[in-house]
């Protein structure tokens, strides 16, 4: 448990509200509120997305579907039937996890890490060419523009306001978002339902002897992870107000978030939270070097999986643990 | 629809089922043996077309020099990644997430430096063969006809070594067991890396009898990656024979999608049977020999 929350994971939580309450006093420009608000959004998804790829273990890699079921179908209920985004982000989670278990419930009773991994992907792939080929109702790769953001809140005589434009109150919405969740989640996880994930990902079998039912604790956690994945998607969707198919359910989009989870550290909690702000802080200060961040993302994969393959989050732990470790075998014994 | 109409989605199936084939028969050698996905094999393919691409077109070297060259400078490069990135991941622990994890990224660090290199264009190496077939109503260019039976022979010279030399055998031991191998003698480190030139080879031979009909580009791999993949899991995984077969299914059945839904729904449809599929029969349509 500690490896996976580290030692106190409610205050390490309590100390990130601070940090983030302290943001909007200081005196930042808007444009790097715009950068804390996709990084608190897109930390969301990695945390979602870490759920099944590192607590419960099982390697999905088409989690960005998710993340396009939640913008688009949020987006399109609030766009065409004119309903508030307040209410549409839990169409867009409630479709993403009824999604999560379509696709889930084949694979999970096979376990075999690639036919959960080919499967997804597939599976991303078909929601990508969905929205983009559906040209009337989302205009493909032309982009669906024109997303109503989050309805204004008064309170007393100020009002605030959300989307692209207004950057406290995005922020602040992404904040409070980013709490709320992995709160949520924090509080499912170090209950027995944690256990119950972590006693499945350390061995299969001896989980189903203790009773555990593999299946559907998998379509569980499937479905958790799938929600908050389109949930996080949602809340984008009214935040940019513009999606395109490949922007949102594209390989850059898993190759993004892979790395982001693989930076902070697969399986830790608070992992994906550094990844994400890492990479997303990094790939604005090169975005003058644009055809550059693939590249970069690809090569910091590689080194993160050779160098340090907890992590960030397990850099310490991972090194106690190398100096513990005979390597069995060379290379070319292999 | 007419016979000839009937016969062109036939064929055309065939020619497109046999580079799925060549692909997933590839992916499949090297899961069967090492348990191993490698999701850069798309870019061997991207390679291969720029390579053939460089020597047939750049140089204006004869094609079947430029192939032979090609399938060589391949089969090395895979060896290569086999060797720097894969072999090394095998001892540890976790080791089948990380192989997909550092493959994934060296996939995208190979496309986007294809891209910083050659730009964005989209260049195609002319027909090896001209002329066209014709009987009856059917016109088929010969270049396609060759791609299928190009293909066919290379698959069949595959067959025959896993199946009736001494290599293939070596190769299904280590596949059975890699530890009990290597109590026998049998070098499976090298084994393993001689399954990664083969594999590596028969993307590259796709890419060179494709790279007439797409253009050379730095995402060519990615969508035929997938197919691959698709094509694996429907073959059985790690089946060779299911492999090839189940390519050649796939083929057929985007052929013959695109008789009553538009192109663009094609990958929709395959993939959606994969998953059809999978719901169905877990394992694979075809439960064939491991390779």
């Amino acid at each position: 448990m500690t490896e996976v929350f580290g030692r106190r994971p409610f205050l390490v939580l309590a100390l990130l509200a601070a940090a983030l309450l302290v943001v909007p006093f200081l005196p930042l420009n808007d444009y790097v509120l715009h950068i804390l608000t996709v990084f608190l959004i897109f930390s969301v998804f990695a945390t979602g997305w870490n759920l099944t790829l590192g607590i419960l273990g099982l390697k999905t890699l088409g989690h960005h579907a998710f993340f396009a079921i939640g913008a688009y179908l949020s987006a399109i209920t609030a766009y065409y039937g004119g309903v508030s985004p307040w209410l549409t982000v839990w169409v867009g989670a409630l479709s993403a996890a009824a999604a999560g278990v379509f696709i889930g419930f084949p694979i999970l009773r096979i376990r075999s890490m690639p036919h959960v991994a080919i499967v997804t992907l597939a599976f991303a792939e078909i929601v990508r060419l969905v929205f983009s080929n559906l040209k009337d109702i989302t205009r493909g790769e032309l982009g669906f523009w024109g997303i109503p953001p989050f309805d204004p809140i008064t309170v007393g005589d100020m009002t605030v306001r959300f989307g692209i434009g207004n950057a406290v109150g995005s922020f602040a919405l992404a904040a409070v978002f980013f709490l709320a969740v992995h709160l949520a989640l924090l509080l499912l996880l170090t209950s027995r339902t944690g256990l119950t994930f972590l006693a499945i990902r350390d061995s299969e079998t001896a989980a189903e002897s203790l009773g555990i039912r593999l299946s559907a604790w998998k379509l569980f956690a499937f479905g958790v992870s799938a929600a908050v994945v389109g949930l996080s998607g949602a809340v984008y969707a009214h935040y940019v107000m513009i999606l395109t198919p490949t922007s949102t359910a594209g390989p850059e989009m898993l190759i993004t978030l892979l790395a982001m989870i693989i930076v902070g550290g697969v399986g830790r909690f608070f992992g994906p939270i550094a990844g994400a702000l890492l990479l997303t802080v990094l790939s604005e200060v090169l975005r003058e070097f644009g055809d550059f961040r693939m590249l970069l993302y690809g090569l910091v994969i590689i080194v993160f999986v050779f160098v340090a393959p907890h992590g960030i989050a397990g850099l310490r732990l991972g090194r106690l643990r190398k100096a513990e470790r005979a390597e069995p075998g060379t290379a070319g014994a292999t | 629809m007419s016979v000839a109409g009937f016969l062109e989605l036939v064929i055309n199936g065939l020619i497109s089922g046999s580079i799925y084939a060549l692909i997933g028969s590839g992916i499949a050698l090297i899961y069967g043996t090492t348990r191993v996905l490698n999701f850069a094999h798309g870019e061997l393919l991207m390679i291969a077309g720029y390579l053939v691409f460089f020597f047939a077109v750049t140089l204006g070297w004869n094609v079947f020099l430029a192939s032979l060259l090609t399938l060589v400078l391949v089969g090395a490069i895979g060896a290569l990644i086999q060797r720097v990135t894969i072999a090394p991941l095998l001892a540890r622990e976790d080791w089948a997430f990380r192989v997909i994890a550092a493959t994934i990224g060296l996939s995208i660090f190979l496309q986007s430096g294809a891209q910083l290199v050659f730009g964005e264009r989209f260049q195609s190496v002319p027909y090896f063969f001209r002329g066209v077939l014709v009987l009856g109503d059917l016109r088929m260019p010969w270049q396609r006809i060759a791609i299928f039976l190009i293909a066919l022979a290379i698959m069949a010279v595959c067959a025959l070594i896993l199946y009736r030399t001494q290599l293939g055998r070596i190769v299904r031991a280590t596949a059975q067991d890699a530890e009990a191998a290597l109590a026998v003698g049998i070098p499976s480190g090298l084994v393993h890396t001689s399954v990664f030139v083969i594999s590596a080879v028969l993307a590259g031979a796709g890419a060179i009898l494709l790279s007439p009909l797409i253009s050379v580009n730095p995402w060519m791999g990615i969508s035929y990656l997938l197919k691959g993949f698709a094509v694996v899991i429907l073959g059985g995984l790690g089946s060779f024979g299911g492999a090839v077969a189940a390519g050649f299914l796939l083929g057929l059945i985007e052929s013959f999608s695109v008789g009553f839904a538009p192109t663009e729904w094609r990958d929709v449809i395959a993939f959606t049977f994969l998953i059809a599929v999978i719901w169905v029969r877990p394992n694979g349509l075809f439960s064939g020999r491991e390779a």
